[in-house]
């Protein structure tokens, strides 16, 4: 069984639970397998959770969840060490995130403090408590939520933060019929406890590892390059994206043209990826906003206008 | 974002160029107009450009241009080199006319400093329009095609030659227009960082234009299919002179004369100044065959002599021993491999040491030095003009004239087609004459006095079946020079009396006089030829039978005259004022040196209509195939890429033409369209599975690197299916 079809098993098993949203569940897999994390930005009720739950099951997966509050505390996040009178030690207590996949819910509702704990970890793939470093277990993938930044009581995370994150992904609501589909399934026991596992995390290991054989041409490495110029280039654009961004951008493209079948990346696989991968990468000046021009619409522009590769490179 | 616009000294040199550009829009019409000053408006036109250049705002460019037009006009139209007061009021009363001219719309009372201002407008205007192409639209195209039109109608429909403007043109547009688009090319593909390398394009660019022109000017032209149009669109338009064609050259000296007609315009080049107390024909050579279109030399016969500096040479005219030697100084301005001499001629004198072989076939003087054809710049000949005696010439009788040698032949020789009325015309004009002389002088007499016109404009050609002749005096009855000197010497001929056409310059125009010595310009206008007849017992004599012209030989008076003899004196006298031209072809500018530059301009000038016309023609065919390529290319490409082998490298090629002959056809992929989403796009509009299927197949050769996979001679039936669509 090749990579693709062991892939497209996962997908189909989260579609079990997850009705309609197979765009939304392949970005979440690319991520994955590109060692990257998802920030999901939407209302509540849409089923992030389901999603991140369904994804660990089907990967057979340690999953947790960490509820961010207002008053939650980084030690909450990462762990504490507690003193143990009996053998006059200090024993360390692993905090939530010492886990494979994490639900970070509405990240966007905690303090800084907290949410940087949380970021350091994503970015570090390990923990420094008291001085011991602890690697985190491999795979590692954050998928954090956040409520749209309009909405009270929240702190926006810094842009250096955000870049973190691999992709930026918005669930929307379902389609009418979908949503049927959706009561419809709810009238009967949860589903989500009768997935199971459809790879083990060691196939999941395999499967990173592959995703770095993929080839990207030398023609969209600077197609890649191409459109994040373009980004800091645009009148509309306060902060372009970073060469960190491009990277995302590459590695991405990377793990779905595997999804794909494909031992090489298209432009096309740029072209799709770019509007998750730029989204929340791009800072917009004041007058975009009341122009109205979003990140994605930037990026759709820039997409539009920049020549796609079509030959080889020659010479240079 | 730096931009090829910012690069100043690119900049500069497109601006430079398109100041030479302009300057060759306002050469022509100064020169046409007869406008002085040429080089202030020159000095507007770089002023105004380099303003453009350096972007100097409105308010400051604006005013200073105003200055400047209001200057000229001071200078121009007063004198004064500064604005002193009476300048101010000048211009003053000057608006003050213009003003109530134009309210009371009296078009006709506007002065001319009103005309100039316009003038000054205009060019401001283009320089403003020229700035916006180059440095906005980086187009030049336009007005490049604009500025070639422009001359090469001037050149065909005006005294303007635009022989070497064209071809400054030529080099100063290419350049330009390569320079332009090596900037939009530039821009286009966003090779901003690059201007520094600007000269890794600019100099094959600027090779390539030197060495096509290089090459162009040195190849060997042939002559003109279709001489000249004008002819051609006046006889559509109805105006048409009789006969059809027709060739209307510039004036000027030439050598062939084997097909005369046309009509000319003038051209007032100088060839030479002569400095001589009286106004003379100079004479260059004579021609004997006639050939009913033309004339030409009889072969093989006469003699060659070769005289040294200030050797008494002999001529068929006689000196007067009686008279004191002239002196006549001629400073050349064109160059000839030939001394022109005056009637008389002793002997001739210059600086250099040379040969001066004289041809009695043509009486024609070579000058040669070392056994080299030599061109003098300057000389000095004596001469005594002839003068002849009337009691001998009413001595000359027809009956001498068959006693003539056999060397006499040769002047007498008429062609077999010529038709009879030619000579009974001659017989009839000459019936009441008894002398020989009085014969010559009737037939001489005859043009002016029975309705022949002088014209140089509406002159035929005469066809195949026609006799030059002939048609002169039985049906134009109007030309110049050639036509009444070569009709003279036939019906001369035809009456036996020995006659040759002869060709050079008359008197010129009278430009400066220092006591006895007069100094005369001879232009290309005053090319002319006239006609030396026999008078048994007396020699040469030269008659003029042109109308208009003066020249004649001098009559000695010695025998009493009746009342009514025709015998007049008459005195060499100064061209008239409106002095009528001859014309000769321009192109025969007498074997000159092979000097690079004037073998090219003869060779233009010779070929201009044929290159013209043929280079259209192929545009035209080049144009029309390109335009429809995409429905002959597919043809082309189909069998190209059946040859040969398979392989990647070949697929990709292909693949690509398939591309562009479907951008051809219409269907454009925009730039952010990737090649997955064009094939799908071109498969629903072709119905087929095809495009997405090579595309595949191509993105793995070129995105996955893989080469190996492909197997081009499956695909090509796809391909050749997709490129057969697109011929459709």
């Amino acid at each position: 069984m090749n990579a693709k079809e062991r892939l497209e098993q996962v997908i189909d098993n989260i579609e079990k639970v997850i009705i309609g949203k197979r765009n939304i569940v392949e970005l979440s897999m690319v991520a994955m397998l590109s060692h990257g994390h998802v920030l999901l930005e939407d209302v509540p009720g849409v089923g992030k959770t389901m999603l991140v739950r369904a994804l660990a099951k089907s990967v057979g997966a340690d999953f947790k969840r960490i509820q961010f509050t207002p008053d939650l505390l980084p030690s909450d996040v990462v762990g504490v060490s507690i003193y143990n009178p009996k053998d006059m030690e200090f024993h360390f207590r692993p905090g939530p995130i010492m886990g494979n996949i994490i639900l970070a819910d509405e990240i966007n509702r905690t303090s800084p403090k907290t949410q940087s704990s949380l970021l350091e970890a994503m970015e570090e793939a390990s923990v420094t408590i008291d001085g011991v470093t602890m690697q985190i277990p491999k795979p590692f993938f954050v998928m954090a939520t956040q409520n749209p930044i309009e909405y009270e009581g929240t702190y926006p995370l810094p842009e250096a933060q955000l870049d973190r994150f691999l992709l930026k992904i918005k669930m929307g609501y379902p389609t009418p019929k979908e949503e049927m589909e959706v009561l419809n399934r709810a009238r009967s026991a949860a589903p989500i406890e009768e997935l199971t596992s459809v790879i083990s995390l060691n196939e999941l290991l395999e499967l990173q590892e592959q995703v770095k054989t993929i080839k990207v041409d030398e023609t969209i490495r600077s197609y890649i390059v191409d459109l994040s110029r373009q980004t800091r280039q645009d009148s509309y654009v306060y902060l372009g994206v970073s060469p960190r961004g491009s990277i995302a951008l590459m590695k991405a493209s990377q793990a779905y043209a595997l999804l794909r079948g494909r031992d090489y990346v298209t432009p096309d696989d740029v072209q799709y990826l770019a509007k998750f991968v730029f989204g929340h990468r791009i800072m917009l000046r004041s007058e975009a906003r009341y122009d109205g021009i979003t990140a994605e619409e930037i990026t759709e522009r820039i997409l539009a206008k920049t020549r796609v590769p079509v030959q080889r490179l020659v010479g240079q | 974002m730096t931009s090829i616009r910012k690069n100043k000294l690119f900049m500069a040199v497109l601006y430079a160029l398109v100041f030479f550009m302009l300057a060759e829009w306002l050469t022509p019409v100064i020169v046409l107009t007869a406008t002085g000053h040429k080089a202030l408006f020159l000095i507007f036109v770089a002023a105004g450009l380099l303003m453009a250049f350096l972007r100097v705002p409105w308010w400051f460019s604006g005013p200073l241009k105003t200055l400047y037009i209001l200057w000229f006009i001071v200078y121009v139209y007063t004198g004064n080199v500064f604005f002193t007061s009476e300048a101010i009021a000048f211009l003053w009363t000057d608006f003050g006319l213009n003003f109530s001219a134009l309210m009371s719309q009296n078009w006709a009372g506007t002065t001319d400093v009103f005309r100039t201002v316009l003038f000054f407008v205009l060019l401001w205007m283009a320089i403003y329009l020229i700035h916006y192409w180059v440095s906005f639209r980086l187009s030049i195209f336009l007005f490049y095609l604009l500025t070639v039109i422009f001359i090469a109608v001037l050149d065909t429909f005006s005294p303007y030659s635009g022989e070497t403007a064209i071809i400054r043109i030529m080099v100063i547009g290419l350049l330009l227009a390569g320079l332009l688009h090596l900037a939009r090319w530039m821009e286009g593909h966003r090779i901003l960082e690059r201007t520094d390398k600007l000269a890794m394009f600019a100099v094959p660019l600027v090779l390539l234009v030197a060495g096509s022109t290089a090459l162009a000017l040195y190849l060997p032209k042939a002559g003109p299919i279709w001489p000249d149009p004008v002819p051609f669109i006046t006889s559509f338009s109805g105006q048409g002179g009789v006969g059809s064609g027709g060739n209307v050259g510039r004036i000027g000296y030439g050598v062939d004369d084997s097909r005369l007609g046309g009509s000319f315009i003038g051209d007032d080049t100088a060839v030479f100044q002569a400095e001589v107390s009286e106004g003379q024909y100079w004479k260059v050579e004579s021609k004997d065959y006639y050939t009913t279109k033309g004339w030409e030399l009889t072969e093989n016969v006469g003699e060659s002599f070769v005289y040294g500096n200030s050797e008494t040479v002999e001529t068929d005219f006689v000196l007067d021993e009686e008279e004191e030697l002239e002196s006549a100084r001629l400073s050349m301005e064109q160059g000839f491999p030939f001394v022109l001499y005056p009637y008389g001629t002793e002997s001739f004198t210059m600086e250099e040491s040379l040969d001066y072989q004289y041809s009695t076939v043509d009486q024609r003087f070579e000058t040669y030095q070392d056994g080299e054809e030599f061109e003098p710049e300057a000389y000095e000949i004596s001469f005594t003009e002839p003068s002849y005696s009337l009691t001998a010439l009413r001595d000359t009788s027809p009956e001498e004239l068959a006693e003539l040698p056999a060397e006499f032949d040769r002047f007498l020789q008429l062609p077999d087609g010529l038709p009879e009325r030619v000579g009974d015309l001659a017989a009839e004009v000459t019936e009441s004459s008894e002398t020989v002389y009085d014969k010559t002088r009737a037939i001489e007499r005859y043009f002016s006095t029975s309705g022949f016109e002088y014209s140089q404009s509406d002159i035929p050609v005469p066809e195949a079946d026609e006799d030059y002749v002939d048609q002169f005096l039985f049906e134009t009855q109007r030309g110049y020079c050639d036509n009444f000197s070569t009709s003279m010497v036939v019906m001369l001929r035809s009456l036996d009396i020995p006659a040759r056409w002869v060709k050079g310059f008359n008197e010129g125009e009278l430009v400066d006089s220092d006591g006895d010595t007069d100094v005369y310009q001879v232009t290309n206008n005053n090319a002319h030829s006239w006609v030396e007849a026999y008078m048994p017992g007396v020699g040469w004599m030269l008659f003029e039978p042109t109308i208009g012209f003066t020249g004649a030989s001098a009559i000695d008076f010695d025998l009493e005259l009746d009342a009514d003899d025709p015998e007049q004196p008459e005195e060499q006298e100064l061209p008239l004022a409106e002095d009528p031209e001859t014309a000769e072809e321009e192109e025969a500018a007498i074997a000159s040196g092979p000097s690079f530059w004037d073998r090219f301009t003869d060779s233009i000038s010779a070929n201009r209509w044929k290159i013209l016309w043929t280079l259209a023609g192929l545009v035209l065919a080049a144009a029309i195939l390109f335009k429809i390529r995409h429905k002959w290319m597919p043809k082309l490409l189909v069998s190209y890429y059946r040859r040969g082998s398979g392989g990647s490298a070949r697929f990709e090629k292909a693949y690509l033409r398939l591309l562009k002959q479907l951008e051809l056809y219409g269907i454009n992929r925009r730039p952010g369209q990737t090649l997955k989403s064009y094939a799908a796009y071109i498969d629903s509009f072709f119905g087929t599975r095809e495009m997405s299927k090579l595309t595949e197949a191509y993105e793995r050769t070129v995105y996955g690197g893989d080469e190996e996979s492909v197997d081009w001679p499956e695909l090509r039936e796809s391909w050749e299916n997709l490129i057969n669509r697109t011929s459709g």
